[in-house]
């Protein structure tokens, strides 16, 4: 599997977020959930990184059926504005989906509704730049 | 819940101790024993982008920027005509201060220099809660922790769900969750707001 090439992908939009070593408001961030995370490797937050990460993400509260991912898993994020594909092992629980039901940012007519995926600097950076902020996004495992 | 460091408690709800599952092991995990699920083992070892630094600038030497990352590993960043730059807006080099902290991507030179595509100058994107608004100001809770975020004008633009972006932030309210984009201050610990993506409110 990679990207965009797996039977049941995921839509929405991804952003980011800083983990491990940091400067600034990030300097307490911690290694995450899985307690691997790191703004320099190509990581990510899941909402369904376990039941009680799901639980708490409630991205069903938005009508999404996520698949459980843990700790170290590996899907394929794509950039739907460019087309970029990046990497990125699961090493967090977020975002908190529930909190942004209806949601929705465009690229011309490519639109992503939900926060479904967070990425670590460098993964996002890999295939947008980090003052994007939200982007639509496909989510292959 | 609302009393809970949020990171903690993902942490805990991970690692199960939020008692909503049972405790388990440390590094690539099984996250939900206590609901039988399979373990998910890691199938790509993590490793560091050799094309991505970040940390705080210690020096600038001509184009050359030192940057001690927050591991403590140093970075040389070559900047070129090329190199976009951000610090709030899209700028040029000589916005960059020592004592910022940046992102940055480009290509690990043979000498080990990361020549620069791209800089993000104390760049900051977080999930927050609106906890009051005043004239000019936002006060944020991150983590159980209070950010200043300041209201740039001509700069600051608030997303609305689905709406397009707009400069009127007369929709925030306190208690609204929102995710920032913004530029970090060195000097006072506050964030210069650029975008505010604005959510639900707690309920």
């Amino acid at each position: 599997m990679g990207c965009s090439n797996s039977a049941s992908p995921a839509y929405g939009e991804m952003s980011w977020f800083c983990c491990g070593a940091a400067w600034g408001p990030c300097g307490s961030a911690g290694g995450g959930a899985c307690g691997t995370c790191n703004s320099g490797s190509h990581q990510c937050a899941w909402p369904h990184a376990s039941d009680a990460c799901y639980n708490i993400t409630q991205p069903y509260a938005c009508g999404h059926n996520l698949a459980l991912r843990g700790c170290g898993h590996v899907f394929y994020v794509t950039n739907r504005c460019n087309g970029s594909c990046v990497s990125a092992s699961v090493a967090d629980c977020g975002p908190n989906t529930h909190q942004f039901c209806g949601e929705s940012h465009c690229c011309g007519s490519t639109c992503g509704t939900d926060r479904l995926i967070d990425l670590t600097p460098s993964a996002f950076s890999a295939i947008a730049s980090l003052s994007s902020g939200l982007l639509p996004c496909r989510i292959d495992s | 819940m609302d009393a809970m460091d949020r990171r903690r408690l993902l942490t805990s709800a991970v690692l199960g101790t939020a008692g909503l599952a049972t405790a388990t092991a440390l590094g690539p995990l099984s996250p939900e024993p206590a609901h039988a699920s399979p373990a998910l083992p890691a199938t790509e070892p993590v490793v560091e982008d050799p094309n991505f630094a970040e940390g705080r600038i210690t020096g600038i030497s001509g184009t050359m920027l030192l940057v001690t990352g927050s591991d403590t590993v140093l970075h040389r960043i070559r900047v070129t005509n090329g190199t976009s730059i951000w610090k709030l807006y899209p700028t040029t080099f000589d916005a960059v201060d020592v004592g910022d902290g940046l992102y940055a991507r480009g290509v690990r030179m043979a000498d080990g220099t990361l020549a620069a595509d791209s800089l993000w100058v104390n760049i900051v994107s977080m999930s927050v809660q609106i906890t009051a608004i005043g004239n000019g100001w936002l006060h944020l809770d991150h983590d159980n922790k209070r950010i200043v975020g300041r209201v740039v004008p001509g700069r600051t633009a608030a997303v609305y769900r689905d709406a397009p972006t707009t400069g009127d932030l007369s929709k925030l309210r306190v208690g609204r969750h929102a995710h920032i984009i913004g530029a970090w201050r060195p000097d006072t610990n506050e964030v210069d707001l650029a975008t505010v993506y604005a959510g639900t409110v707690a309920g």
